[in-house]
């Protein structure tokens, strides 16, 4: 029954990779997001940019679909999430766990020892540079009220362009209570984002990619929220500032945006 | 002093002539004056309300049309939602020198001023339990306060508040609004959804029949109900607010709502959304039945329904919670609920994904059960029937309307059978049918053999 199978994600995830391993990568598939330029907020614009570096990274094909509802039609509730075959994949970490099951592995080189590092990294990134973003976008009395709800809003008609924004502004606000991350400062925020930064410029040094010569999907996942916080416009832009004080990190970001992004274009 | 419980008295006619006699006392001629009107009993009513309604009584000449015209009143007030119970008293005005002088004293009991209720509810091919609490005559003017609460089987989760009033002390003419929020599934198409919404409902009788004009704000929430959901339908996932003005006319003219035996009902109904939100489309749906007894209690009944709408600008598309569905155990019987027109086709049992124009017809012969067992009881609850129903549902070309018409007629699906109706009180019915589907499309979710179904709407 379908409402059984919903019930354990855990199962139609395991059930999915199985036979996703036995199919090739189709030729349609598709990434759905929100509109880029209009709606999407910045947090999630780097989950985004992160899941399409790393399907760059392991040269994948794919399709970007930009629909006003895509954070509603996807099977978690958030952006973003991949069509492939019958199947649909939501967020970055099913979506690494689906492609490796395809056959499709950044790491496979790679020492134990260095995948549970790079998977430390990754949680770090997790749990402070996403906290820190939601804190900024949703928290942030001016960043919220002047870009983040607008943007939420634009695609529905009053009252729902601020009923929406608030609601979610209210999601966020438990979600960061729950985690301790409601009732910092700003400068608090920043600091967490300086520590986190210091930490990745240090594991990077002066290696063209967090692990030697190859990338993994932690450089995706860095690359896409660290080009969103040194790119994204914001009346209060205190952590580009941050990132730009690593010059290893900025470059590091110029780099994969030049090698895989710039490289699509054409 | 005599206690008259009046009824309306019948007019006399050219063959029922007021007979002579000593004993006979001609009403109609009898003078009489209305002296003064007593209402005994009034707590919060509003005395303008009142005097509203019994000043006609003052103008009564005689006998016959004092007690004619007490009786109305005492309709109006309970209809009005006043009182209770109203009983009439007429007595001779004892301190008046007219010896035609009359006082009419209304004896009345008011609502309490709040009542609550628990009442299971039965829906199409879905039971759930209301628990209610309403506020009579809140206002003193017959206002009405009406808070409920639904929890059904369906994973149905409803709650609302309505208000409503008759306008210029007329029990016909009904204005009411109120605010409700109501959480239903729909697994035939693969979602669910959650409505808010606010809506103001305006009934009013004219020499035709009864309209109702409805304006209704509505934000609407449509989510997948599983991972199963097909893709076509998850693409419509998303927040919606339609605001829609919607016209029902009705004229029933059988003597039954659920097991008529004679006469006709025309239902027409047109809605139209698009006056703010992003729901834009006119919708007209139309619904006719006609009713003959014939030989040994057998009625006749022939049904025709159908309906069309189309977006207000060419290029928009009609949201799945918005279109017309086919099929149904009291509708197109032998076809699954809503199982009926396109259907996705990436699982086994694609999502229902409804269509923009559908028509149905219905022939039914109605016999009492054979033998009559409870005959004049129990038994007049129960019906057999054999029955004919077809019907198609499909997408409308409004630049090829001769093609897209023509397709509408050729696809039929119909489907005839027999079976046991039972009423259930005044406003449901129950089936039981033996069905054979006689034309199916493909993609159809049909339904062989026996079929259950009970609702409150069917053909």
């Amino acid at each position: 029954m379908a409402g059984d199978m919903s019930s354990s994600p855990l199962v139609v995830d395991a059930f999915q990779a199985e036979i996703g391993a036995s199919e090739p990568w189709p030729v349609d598939v598709c990434l759905y997001q929100q509109y880029a330029a209009e709606q999407i907020t910045f947090p999630d614009y780097a989950h985004c940019l992160s899941v399409k570096t790393f399907l760059y990274m392991c040269g994948l094909d794919f399709r970007v679909e930009q629909k006003t509802n895509a954070e509603e039609m996807s099977p978690s509730g958030k952006v973003p999430f991949i069509h492939v075959g019958a199947f649909l994949v939501s967020e970055l970490d099913p979506i690494i766990a689906f492609v490796n099951a395809r056959g499709f592995n950044l790491v496979s080189d790679m020492s134990d020892t260095e995948r549970s590092e790079m998977r430390a990294y990754m949680s770090m990134i997790e749990s402070i540079l996403v906290n820190a973003e939601l804190y900024l976008a949703w928290l942030d009395e001016t960043v919220s009220t002047e870009i983040t709800k607008p943007r939420y809003g634009c695609p529905y008609p009053w009252p729902l362009s601020w009923m929406l924004p608030l609601r979610k502004q209210k999601d966020v606000r438990a979600r960061l209570s729950s985690n301790g991350w409601k009732d910092k400062t700003i400068e608090q925020v920043c600091e967490e984002v300086r520590t986190c930064c210091q930490a990745l410029s240090e594991r990077l040094d002066e290696q063209p990619y967090f692990f030697g010569d190859n990338p993994t999907e932690l450089d995706a996942l860095v690359f896409g929220h660290l080009y969103t916080l040194l790119t994204t416009s914001l009346p209060e832009g205190p952590f580009a500032e941050i990132v730009q004080k690593f010059p290893n990190l900025a470059a590091f970001c110029k780099r994969i945006d030049e090698k895989f992004f710039k490289q699509e274009e054409n | 002093m005599g206690t008259v419980y009046a009824k309306a008295p019948e007019p006399a006619t050219v063959n029922n002539p007021p007979q002579e006699g000593p004993d006979d006392i001609d009403f109609e001629h009898i003078p009489v004056k209305v002296e003064r009107v007593v209402v005994e009993g009034v707590g919060r009513t509003k005395d303008d309300v009142i005097i509203k309604e019994v000043r006609p009584l003052l103008k009564a000449e005689t006998f016959q049309e004092m007690v004619q015209k007490s009786h109305e009143v005492k309709q109006r007030m309970e209809k009005l939602g006043l009182f209770k119970r109203v009983g009439i008293f007429i007595d001779t005005a004892k301190d008046s020198a007219n010896k035609d002088s009359y006082e009419i004293t209304f004896e009345v009991r008011e609502f309490r001023p709040i009542s609550g209720g628990m009442n299971t509810l039965i829906g199409n091919n879905d039971a759930s339990l209301l628990f209610g609490v309403k506020l009579p005559n809140v206002l003193g003017r017959g206002e009405k306060v009406n808070g409920e609460y639904t929890h059904g089987t369906k994973q149905t989760r409803g709650y609302s508040v309505m208000m409503s009033k008759p306008l210029n002390a007329n029990p016909e003419i009904l204005l009411s609004g109120g605010i409700y929020q109501f959480h239903g599934s729909y697994p035939w198409s693969g979602y669910k959804e959650t409505d808010r919404g606010l809506d103001i409902d305006l009934t009013f009788p004219s020499v035709l029949g009864m309209h109702s004009l409805r304006w209704d704000g509505v934000w609407r929430d449509l989510r997948s109900l599983s991972r199963t959901t097909s893709f076509a339908v998850r693409e419509q996932a998303g927040h919606s607010l339609k605001s829609s003005l919607k016209h029902v006319f009705v004229r029933d003219m059988r003597d039954d709502g659920i097991l008529p035996s004679s006469g006709s009902l025309l239902r027409l109904t047109q809605e139209y959304a698009g006056l703010g939100g992003n729901v834009e489309f006119s919708k007209q749906e139309l619904e006719l039945q006609f009713n003959k007894s014939l030989f040994w209690d057998t009625v006749v009944q022939l049904s025709l329904a159908g309906g069309v709408m189309r977006p207000l600008h060419k290029k928009d598309d009609i949201r799945i919670n918005d279109r017309f569905f086919l099929g149904g155990p009291l509708t197109l019987r032998g076809f699954s609920l809503k199982g009926v027109g396109p259907h996705s086709d990436d699982h086994p049992a694609g999502n229902a994904l409804g269509a923009e124009a559908y028509w149905m017809c219905a022939a039914h012969i109605y016999t009492p059960l054979p033998f009559r067992p409870g005959k004049g009881g129990f038994g007049d609850l129960f019906r057999t029937h054999f029955f004919v129903n077809g019907g198609n549902l499909g997408n409308i070309n409004f630049n090829d309307l001769q093609g897209s018409l023509k397709d509408m007629g050729n696809d039929i699906r119909w489907a005839c059978g027999w079976g046991i109706v039972l009423r259930m009180g005044r406003v449901a019915r129950m089936e039981l049918n033996y069905v054979v589907p006689m034309a199916v499309k493909q993609g159809d979710s049909v339904n062989p053999g026996l079929q259950f179904g009970i609702g409150l709407s069917f053909l």
